[in-house]
């Protein structure tokens, strides 16, 4: 049986390439059919905003590629209410449909995959 | 299944510390490396939140990054050095290194 | 044990040697490493580009002969790679570029290899950051 990963992903989507190349690890995953959850937090929340629009800073929209997520096979969203409150998203739409997780969710999510890579 | 957290960044003007305190399970550890051993200077903010780790956690730090920052971390810190941070990846399910 | 280690981190980062000095104590101790796979910035600790100045470590050759003396398998993400300027000759030849700083033992190769060296290590390990 394949191990489960599960990628934490932290940074805001316009920061670099680093939102875009933590998507790519969860995108490649899908593509070998992995067992591949994804957990937003921190500055990662930012990535669910609804209706940015990287066109002002000739960025690819990033949004476009989550929302492919379930179509690689990737079900397992989550983000961290915490960090949705903290920044003012708690009453907000998502751009995902992301299972919002309270603090004991979050160790029990960590704590069910066989490993973890966070960025 | 029990996690080793790595940090390695300084505890101070960024969220990793509190979030990793937040996503720790009761049996985790914590290994701070690099900068996140400023976490450990006595009487520190870092070293209180510290303080919050469930009874359980294992506590360690990196012995080279301590003695380069000349911290004197408390009694309640294990100092490792490499052949043990091996070790100790394989005595936790899995390593979470926050980058 | 079986560990993967994955490095984020250029060669100046303080992570690069820490990752570097964590794989020979692996393997000190008797462990196996099924592979390396350098991401993001990481792709800068395999260029054989980079100049450090005599009275410092010199980091990338340090990796280059360790992973050389081991055997070990190294793969240096390519779509990282080619976003950062590190090409291989094929690549550089591809794109047109003058420039080639890959070489053996490193190899350009896609995400999915750091997917399968998950699958078959014990441990993945990540180093990044300061």
């Amino acid at each position: 049986m394949s191990k489960s990963l599960l990628i934490i992903s932290r940074q805001a989507p316009w920061s670099g390439p680093g939102a875009r190349e933590t998507l790519d690890i969860v995108l490649a995953g899908g593509a070998y059919d992995l067992p591949i959850g994804l957990l937003f937090l921190d500055d990662g929340v930012f990535q669910l905003f609804a209706e940015q629009a990287p066109k002002a800073l000739q960025q690819k929209d990033l949004t476009a590629n989550l929302q492919a997520l379930p179509l690689f096979g990737i079900e397992a969203l989550y983000c961290c209410a915490h960090s949705l409150g903290e920044r003012g998203l708690g009453q907000t739409p998502l751009a995902l449909p992301a299972e919002l997780l309270d603090t004991s969710a979050l160790q029990a999510l960590l704590a069910r995959y066989d490993q973890v890579i966070t960025l | 299944m029990t996690t080793l957290h790595l940090l390695s960044h300084s505890p101070y003007g960024n969220d990793r510390l509190t979030s990793c305190l937040r996503l720790f399970g009761a049996e985790d550890g914590l290994l701070l490396s690099g900068d996140a051993v400023y976490a450990l200077q006595p009487a520190s903010a870092a070293r209180k939140a510290l303080a919050s780790l469930p009874s359980g956690a294992g506590l360690y730090a990196l012995a080279e990054d301590l003695q380069a920052r000349n911290i004197q971390a408390d009694d309640a810190v294990t100092a490792v050095d490499y052949s043990t941070f091996v070790a100790l990846t394989l005595r936790y399910d899995k390593v979470n290194s926050w980058l | 044990m079986k560990f993967a280690i994955a490095l984020f981190a250029a060669p100046h980062q303080p992570a690069a040697r820490r990752a570097l000095r964590f794989a020979q104590a692996a393997l000190a101790d008797g462990h196996e490493i099924v592979r390396l796979f350098f991401y993001q910035d990481g792709v800068h600790s395999a260029s054989s580009s980079v100049v450090s100045s005599q009275d410092e470590l010199d980091l990338t050759a340090e990796w280059r002969t360790f992973v050389k003396a081991h055997n070990l398998d190294g793969v240096v993400c390519i779509a990282a790679a080619l976003r950062r300027g590190v090409l291989d000759t094929d690549e550089a030849t591809r794109y047109g570029r003058t420039a080639a700083s890959i070489e053996a033992p490193w190899v350009l190769s896609g995400l999915g290899q750091l997917h399968e060296a998950v699958q078959e290590a014990d441990r993945l390990i990540c180093f990044g950051g300061p």
